[in-house]
């Protein structure tokens, strides 16, 4: 493997909040011409699910705390809104975004100009129709009981089908071109966008389709939940880290000789942590001691994307580099966090902690670290360097950007460390022997209902500033844009 | 591309080696799990649920309770689950042969339910936390469930019924040969 940014030059230092690193006109390359249309379409679909999910979170953090808040219909439950809130952040939000961030990011590295973009869009428009036929099931008929495998089994073959257009057809497509280098980023999209088809499938049938036998679906489902997790959206994370990283601060990456024998562990092992997520679940006891050894096998992946990025933003003044340009600012962010999250799921797993905060809050914060703090943070830094020169425009406002960046970083700092804290405390109280009812502290929920609006309103910041460079470029005439 | 068959293979071999190790395994295991006495010529456990119950089921999956209620037991030395009175055993995997959908869920905001149809007193206290929960529960109250009667007073309707007949049918304080009960 070759590294992505051997020939490259410093860059993004001192430049204005919101502008693409090769200052001056921005213009749109043939490569990135050739995935203008489909990357545009996820990120504009993305960008619209985020908002619906956005202000689900604000009222079903409020129902947390104001039960009888909007509770005349039984079509708005806490129940069904949860679902369907979780359901639009993680396939209409971060999918959309990452197989739009991929297929850019296999046709930026490979110099590559993708042919029939039709047919990744196809597969997008099937997948939001998807979607939006899911959570309109789930809020006015049923859903099903697991975590991300809520929507109705119907839909299984439309969201496989549409990811196989969307994301692995691409992927394959650019790894059949005639060339010798590759790319850690291109491993690990190549990676992410293999597994998620392969276990979606496996999951949905041995779930909902033909179930296999009682607690053997929770099994599954936490395979199917950990895949998911760490190995497509954390997965096509890291891949954007690994690219932007040493891109923007013009410099190689720390330790890359080490980079595939971090991919490889990290595939290798986390498909085996479900079980660690179930500990004291009526499951056979070797399979949660399965689940507790792979996760702790996750230090090794651990180690190496800690020496890689940390090594990397440590030299040449890196982290204040970082933090004067806009996509490091939100990756290193991200950075940040994903260490943080595996290091809480290494240390978590031990079974004596586990019992602590199993069932509470803390899972929740948890998994907000890697989901949001990691994958959405890495996403939203790749937007600001891919959509100008897609569209040729630059950001409108640098002021909705350092809102964008505050109220979503202030939001899920809280967020995070009030779901760890008072799960914490909670668990600690459930195991002093202290009765369920005056474990609950009232002051999370209403740590969250603020948080929820902090980032709603970060997102609307985002919206309004993408949107806004969204219909500047088709106002305005081509001159200029292709280079 | 000479690396795409070596990055393919590898990480099928990833996919497969959890999905073999794990959950072919563990379908091994438990896939012919069924119901059983707790001493020979004694009575099957876990009891199959009336049809009432069967209905109840689905109006819990789809309001989403599984958002807030667990349905499983911690063993001793893995939490408080049995101190916290939420059962008089752990869970098995025994208790759950018969269900088409395993609730187990993951967050408690309210009391684990596995064993709730053992602690809940009557089907009126079950209606009267439904439709009016205590003050200070994260619960909503679930009016849709309820029309009122001639007297002015709410009775559950079809599917309120049915649920509650659901929640009742919950216990898991039974032996099994897995978690023999103290005498």
């Amino acid at each position: 493997m070759s590294q992505e940014n051997q020939n490259s030059r410093p860059q993004g230092q001192g430049r204005p909040q919101g502008r693409p690193a090769d200052a001056g006109s921005p213009r749109v390359s043939r490569v990135d011409a050739s995935v203008a249309s489909p990357v545009k379409f996820f990120f504009a679909s993305a960008l619209l699910w985020l908002l619906v999910s956005s202000v689900l979170a604000v009222i079903t953090a409020v129902k947390l705390h104001l039960p009888g808040f909007l509770n005349g219909c039984e079509h708005i439950t806490f129940g069904r809104l949860d679902a369907v809130q979780r359901n639009v952040f993680f396939y209409g939000w971060a999918s959309n975004a990452l197989i739009g961030l991929n297929l850019w990011l296999l046709a930026a590295l490979g110099r590559f100009e993708f042919r029939n973009g039709w047919i990744a869009t196809l597969g997008g428009l099937i997948w939001n129709l998807a979607l939006t036929a899911g959570v309109v099931t789930v809020l006015l008929d049923s859903q099903n009981a697991f975590e991300l495998l809520e929507l109705p089994r119907g839909l299984a073959p439309a969201f496989f089908v549409a990811f196989l257009l969307a994301a692995l057809w691409p992927a394959v497509a650019f790894a059949r071109r005639p060339t010798s280098q590759v790319f850690v980023s291109q491993w690990y999209i190549l990676g992410a966008s293999f597994v998620l088809p392969v276990v979606y499938l496996l999951a949905q049938l041995m779930v909902l389709w033909c179930p296999t036998n009682g607690v053997l679906q929770a099994l599954v489902h936490s395979w199917f939940l950990q895949n998911f997790l760490l190995l497509w959206l954390g997965a096509s994370a890291l891949a954007a880290v690994y690219y932007f990283l040493p891109k923007e601060l013009g410099t190689t990456l720390n330790g890359y000789y080490l980079t595939t024998v971090g991919f490889w562990t990290l595939f290798l092992f986390a498909g085996w942590t479900g079980p660690a997520t179930l500990l004291g679940s009526p499951l056979p006891l070797w399979i949660q001691s399965s689940g507790v050894v792979a996760a702790v096998m996750l230090l090794i992946p651990l180690t190496i994307t800690t020496i890689n990025f940390f090594g990397t933003l440590s030299r040449d003044s890196g982290w204040s580099r970082a933090w004067n340009n806009t996509t490091l600012r939100f990756v290193a962010f991200g950075v940040v966090a994903y260490t943080l999250a595996i290091a809480l799921q290494i240390v978590f797993s031990a079974r004596s902690l586990n019992a602590v905060v199993r069932f509470t809050a803390f899972t929740a914060g948890q998994q907000q670290l890697l989901t949001y703090a990691f994958v959405s943070m890495v996403i939203f830094g790749a937007a600001y360097f891919i959509l100008p020169r897609l569209t040729g425009a630059f950001w409108p406002s640098a002021k909705l950007v350092h809102l964008h960046f505050w109220s979503c970083a202030l939001a899920v700092v809280g967020s995070v460390a009030g779901s760890l804290f008072f799960g914490w405390t909670q668990g600690a109280a459930l195991a002093a022997g202290k009765p369920f009812a005056e474990t609950v502290a009232p002051q999370s929920a209403l740590l969250g209902t603020v948080c929820a609006v902090l980032f709603l309103i970060g997102h609307a910041a985002f919206a309004i500033n993408a949107f806004g460079m969204l219909t500047s470029c088709s106002s305005s005439t081509d001159e200029g844009r292709h280079a | 591309m000479k690396n795409l068959n070596l990055i393919l293979a590898g990480v099928f071999f990833t996919v497969a080696a959890p999905f073999g190790g794990l959950l072919l395994s563990g379908h091994a295991q438990l896939g012919a799990l069924g119901r059983a006495p707790a001493e020979e010529g004694g009575p099957l456990f876990p009891a199959k649920e009336p049809g009432l119950a069967i209905q109840g089921r689905q109006v819990y999956l789809e309001l989403g309770c599984v958002a807030c209620h667990t349905q499983q037991v911690r063993p001793a030395g893995q939490g408080k689950d049995i101190a916290q009175g939420w059962g008089v055993r752990p869970s098995v995997a025994r208790d759950y042969v018969l269900q088409p959908q395993v609730a187990l869920g993951n967050r408690r905001v309210g009391p684990d339910l596995a064993n709730y149809g053992a602690r809940a007193k009557s089907d009126a206290e079950i209606a009267a936390h439904l439709s009016a929960p205590a003050a200070g529960s994260a619960m909503p109250a679930y009016a849709f469930l309820f029309s009122p009667a001639k007297d002015g007073s709410l009775q559950p309707n079809e599917r309120g019924t049915a649920l509650i007949a659901y929640l009742k049918s919950l216990r898991q304080d039974y032996s099994s040969p897995e978690a023999k009960l103290k005498q």
